[in-house]
Formats: structure tokens, C-alpha cells, sequence
């Protein structure tokens, strides 16, 4: 396979390990201050806690003092990085160097983001720090002490919590990846104390020479410890796969789940792929005259109100499935409990698997819709024409 | 005595082939099944999913999605994209369990009459066969 051929190429052999002496937080903001300091970067996108609230949020970092309320991994996800990153970069012609300091899932989503133009990485460096996931958004609002006391304590022993977000407990792919996703990866598995920074790209190489960082210590604790959690959290998303297809088995599961929908369009908007400025679901496209409506009432029974959920979940399923990096801000978003990120994972799995693609993984690999072979999925058509053509063989 | 169940398919068919098609086999008098309504697109690639999902909530049995064959599409590459934005769209009703079946792509060129009736004779049949579509008398959709 040709994304094998990728992992040996491109992934990193050695790192740089740093000493924590404070803190896990200070070692990693001392090497950010040094880079804004030397001028390697203007600018650094990182989450933060807004003063005097339980508010998270991303800020534009350029002020030193300001990293007093950064936090590189905040106890939830409020808003996705690719949707902030997106936000001001997408126009491109940035003129600053901006680093970006993003969870695995959310480099993902700016890489297919990336894809669809919607950001500009000519002056960016991403830099992803291995994730111990992050607490649901509406358990943290209500308790927020609560919650973020027990998210340090699950997360200070990588432990796969029920409290986590549900995609999280499912996320396999909390770590650095083998491919050309980001440029810098700050692992903080492996070895006690320690962090540890390894470049991924001729950029982050470039970072880490010009931060005066040679890239000589083994990875070797950090790969090791790394794909142990990787391979417990793949066999509980491999259970999790199975109970969602067990539950839609019946067309009704799916409904059942989706019934409660009340078509605020929450999902889509917390969506860091939903990027259309008009949504086909939000525009009158979906909408027919009022004799329509009471046909169908006559026909059917009875109309359910609102109109179009099956339309719109489904619609924008076959609209970003392809892209869904499971970052589950969807589910967060939702203000009436719908597994909904759970179920476009699920779709997700499968439907990703079929053209072959892993969002997020490569920069280079295009996006399945956007491009084509000549002689493929033969089995959708009717005629079936691989039947036609395994027959012309024989003759 | 039952009534037969007439089903209500919509066709998406390309202007410039299948439609074309749809045409010759009217004008040679083949029989095709009049369950067909057939909407007229500029190219298969233009068959929005949601066109085809919005048809199968809002009533109709099954939605047939015809264009060119690989590599006489009038755009060039049109049907290319189409077959993989179906396949997309098959999947996902595969994987919620909607009855892919209910969806069919085909290749008809505008020579093709006599495919054109086969095409929508025979689908006509397995829908006939397959029954109403659950999806328009669920109250949950």
C-alpha cells in the first residue's frame, strides 16, 4: 500500500527530550516564549481560559503576559481549532508566521481544511501535543471545578475515563500519526518528566534548529508507550463500532436516535468540515409550497414538525463523512444529547475505508470526491459492468 | 381484489445522453413503464445527494440516476465524479440500513432507447417487487 511506503519515508527517528521542572505546561510555554522572543514566529494560536470566567476560548497570542492563561490542553473542547484557525487564515495573505498548538484531531480538520481552501498554511507551522482527550462540554458548564479536577487526574494517567467525551474514549488517533499532518509534535507519553519534541516536516525541523534543539534523543519510550494506548484505544473503538451497527441495524435505530433532533443546526455550525457560507439545509432549496405540505399530511397521517431532520443529518452526512476526523464537536454541540458525532463516526469508519482515505493523515492525499479512476466501483453500476467485463475477459 | 402497487420513481436523467435516450426509445414506440417521472439534469455530476435523498423522504420509492458511459461524458469527466458520489451515497444507506437498493446509477447513451426502456423496465420490476418506500409512512422521518 502506498501510505506504508509514506510511514517509513516519513516518520521521525529521533526527538528532542526536555526536562520538566515545573511543569509539564512551563516546559512547553518556555519554548514557545523563546520562539516568539527570537522572532521564529510573530504570532502563536493556542486555547485559552478567559480571565475571571470558566470560559475557554483560542487567542491570537502575541503578548508574553497572556500565557498566564493559555492552556495547551484545556479540560474541554469548546471550540473546534480548525473552525478558529479558519476563521481569520482562510483569506490567506497573513503576512505574520503564525504557530498553531492544536489537538491531533483538530490538525486533522485543519488539514482537510486545508484541502477545501478554507485555511492558509503557507506561513503556518501546526504543532499537535499527544491528547488525553477532553471532558463533555455540558458536564463541565455545569460543575466546572468538578469537572476539570477530575479531567487532570484522568489525564495525568492517560486514562481511557468514562467521563471523557464519548469520541474521545473512541479516539485512536490521539497521537502523532504516520504521515505529513503536522510540523512539530510534542509527545508527552513515554518517559517520566519529560517532553518531548519531534519534528515532522522540513519546517519543523527548521523550528527546532532554529530554537537551537538538535534532534538527537530516541523515541523509542515515547513510540512504545504511544502505541500501547494506541492499541487499547483502537480494541475500544473497534467495540464501539460494532454496538453503533448492532444499534442501526433497523433503519429505526438511526431515527430513534435522530427523533429527538430539534434542527438547530448546532452540529453543523460546531462542524470545523461544514464550511459553506450557506448551508443547502439553511437555504429555501428545502422547501415546498404549503399544498405540499398538507398533501403529505393527508397521505401520511399526520406531518412531523420540524421538517427535513432525516434530510439534513443525512444530507450533510453524504456532504463531510468523507472529512469527519471523529473530534465529536458536534456531539458537544448538541443541545439535546444526540449521539450524533458517535454515528457520523461510525458512517465515517465506513465510508472512508471504502475510497481508501484517512482524513487528516496526508497533505497531499486528495480528497476522494475531487478526484477519480477510470475503472472503479464498477459494482454500483446497473448493469452491473464488472459482471460485463469479467464475462469479455473470458471470451 | 388488491390494487397493484404502482410504484413512483424519480429519474435524474443527463441531457445529453440518457435523456437523449429516454427520447429515441419514445419515438421507436418501445413500452416503458410509466412509474418513471424523469427530471432532466445538464450532467449526472450535477445530481446533488440530497436531490436523490430528498425523493426518497419526501415520497417517492426508488431514484434512478443516469448518464453517459465512462469516458463519453459531454463534460468530459462528469460521470466520473457522479459514480463516485453515488457510491458514497450507496454506502451510507448501506450503513444505515435504508434500503441501497432503492438507488440505481446507469450508463445510457442516447442511442441506447431499447437500454433506456430495459433499464427502467427492470427497475421498475424490482421496486414493484421491494414494496412502498417504509421511509414516506415512518412517522420518525
Amino acid at each position: 500500500m502506498s501510505n506504508n511506503q509514506k510511514e517509513t519515508k516519513n516518520y521521525p527517528n529521533k526527538g528532542k527530550s526536555l526536562p520538566v521542572e515545573k511543569s509539564i505546561k512551563d516546559t512547553v510555554f518556555n519554548i514557545f516564549k523563546k520562539a516568539l522572543e527570537e522572532n521564529i514566529f510573530d504570532a502563536l494560536l493556542i486555547p485559552a481560559k478567559v480571565p475571571d470566567t470558566d470560559a475557554y476560548s483560542w487567542i491570537l497570542l502575541q503578548d508574553e503576559s497572556l500565557f498566564d492563561i493559555a492552556d495547551p490542553l484545556p479540560p474541554v473542547m469548546t471550540v473546534q481549532g480548525g473552525r478558529a484557525l479558519s476563521s481569520f487564515s482562510k483569506n490567506g495573505e497573513l503576512g505574520l508566521k503564525i504557530a498553531a498548538l492544536l489537538r491531533p484531531c483538530e490538525a486533522r480538520a485543519v488539514i482537510e481544511l486545508f484541502k477545501l481552501h478554507q485555511v492558509d498554511l503557507d506561513n503556518m507551522t501546526l504543532i499537535t501535543i499527544d491528547c488525553p482527550g477532553a471532558m463533555p462540554l455540558a458536564d463541565y458548564m455545569n460543575d466546572p471545578k468538578k469537572i476539570a479536577d477530575s479531567f487532570k487526574k484522568i489525564s495525568e494517567k492517560w486514562e481511557i475515563s468514562e467521563s471523557l467525551r464519548p469520541a474521545c474514549q473512541n479516539c485512536h488517533r490521539f497521537s502523532l500519526m504516520d504521515g505529513t499532518g503536522p510540523d512539530l509534535h510534542i509527545g508527552l507519553l513515554g518517559e517520566n518528566n519529560k517532553v518531548t519534541l519531534i519534528a515532522n516536516s522540513p519546517e519543523g525541523n527548521d523550528l527546532l534548529e532554529k530554537l537551537g534543539f538538535e534532534s538527537k534523543d530516541s523515541l523509542d519510550k515515547w513510540k512504545t508507550e504511544k502505541e500501547k494506548l494506541v492499541k487499547e484505544k483502537t480494541k475500544k473503538r473497534e467495540s464501539f463500532l460494532k454496538e453503533w451497527q448492532e444499534k442501526t441495524k433497523n433503519p429505526d435505530g438511526f431515527f430513534n436516535e435522530l427523533n429527538k433532533c430539534i434542527n438547530c443546526h448546532n452540529c453543523m455550525n460546531a462542524c470545523p468540515i461544514c464550511y459553506c457560507q450557506q448551508c443547502y439545509f439553511d437555504s429555501q432549496m428545502i422547501n415546498f409550497k404549503p399544498e405540499i405540505y398538507l398533501k403529505k399530511s393527508r397521505e401520511k397521517g399526520a406531518l412531523r414538525f420540524p421538517l427535513n431532520t432525516m434530510l439534513f443529518h443525512i444530507g450533510r452526512m453524504s456532504h463531510m463523512v468523507l472529512s469527519c476526523v471523529a473530534c465529536g464537536a458536534c456531539e458537544d454541540a448538541c443541545p439535546v444529547s444526540i449521539p450524533v458525532g458517535r454515528l457520523f463516526s461510525m458512517v465515517g469508519d465506513k465510508t472512508q475505508k471504502q475510497f481508501d482515505y484517512v482524513p487528516g493523515l496526508n497533505r497531499e492525499d486528495p480528497l476522494p470526491l475531487q478526484i477519480f479512476k477510470e475503472d472503479e466501483f464498477c459494482e454500483v453500476e446497473t448493469p452491473n459492468e464488472c459482471e460485463e467485463k469479467a464475462t469479455e475477459e473470458v471470451k | 381484489m388488491e390494487k397493484k402497487f404502482k410504484p413512483n420513481i424519480v429519474g435524474f436523467l443527463c441531457n445529453w445522453c440518457s435523456y437523449a435516450g429516454a427520447d429515441l426509445a419514445g419515438s421507436s414506440k418501445t413500452d416503458v413503464d410509466s412509474s418513471l417521472s424523469v427530471i432532466r439534469v445538464m450532467c449526472s455530476s450535477r445530481v446533488n445527494s440530497n436531490l436523490v435523498l430528498s425523493a426518497l423522504l419526501w415520497g417517492s420509492d426508488g431514484v434512478l440516476v443516469a448518464g453517459c458511459h465512462p469516458g463519453d461524458c459531454h463534460y468530459e469527466k462528469g460521470n466520473y465524479y457522479a459514480r463516485r458520489r453515488f457510491a458514497l451515497l450507496k454506502k451510507i444507506a448501506e450503513v444505515l440500513n435504508l434500503e441501497p437498493d432503492r438507488i440505481q446509477l446507469s450508463w445510457i447513451s442516447a442511442s441506447e432507447g431499447k437500454r433506456y426502456a430495459e433499464v427502467v423496465n427492470k427497475f421498475a420490476e424490482d421496486i414493484s417487487k421491494l414494496g412502498p418506500n417504509p421511509l414516506t409512512s415512518n412517522p420518525k422521518v
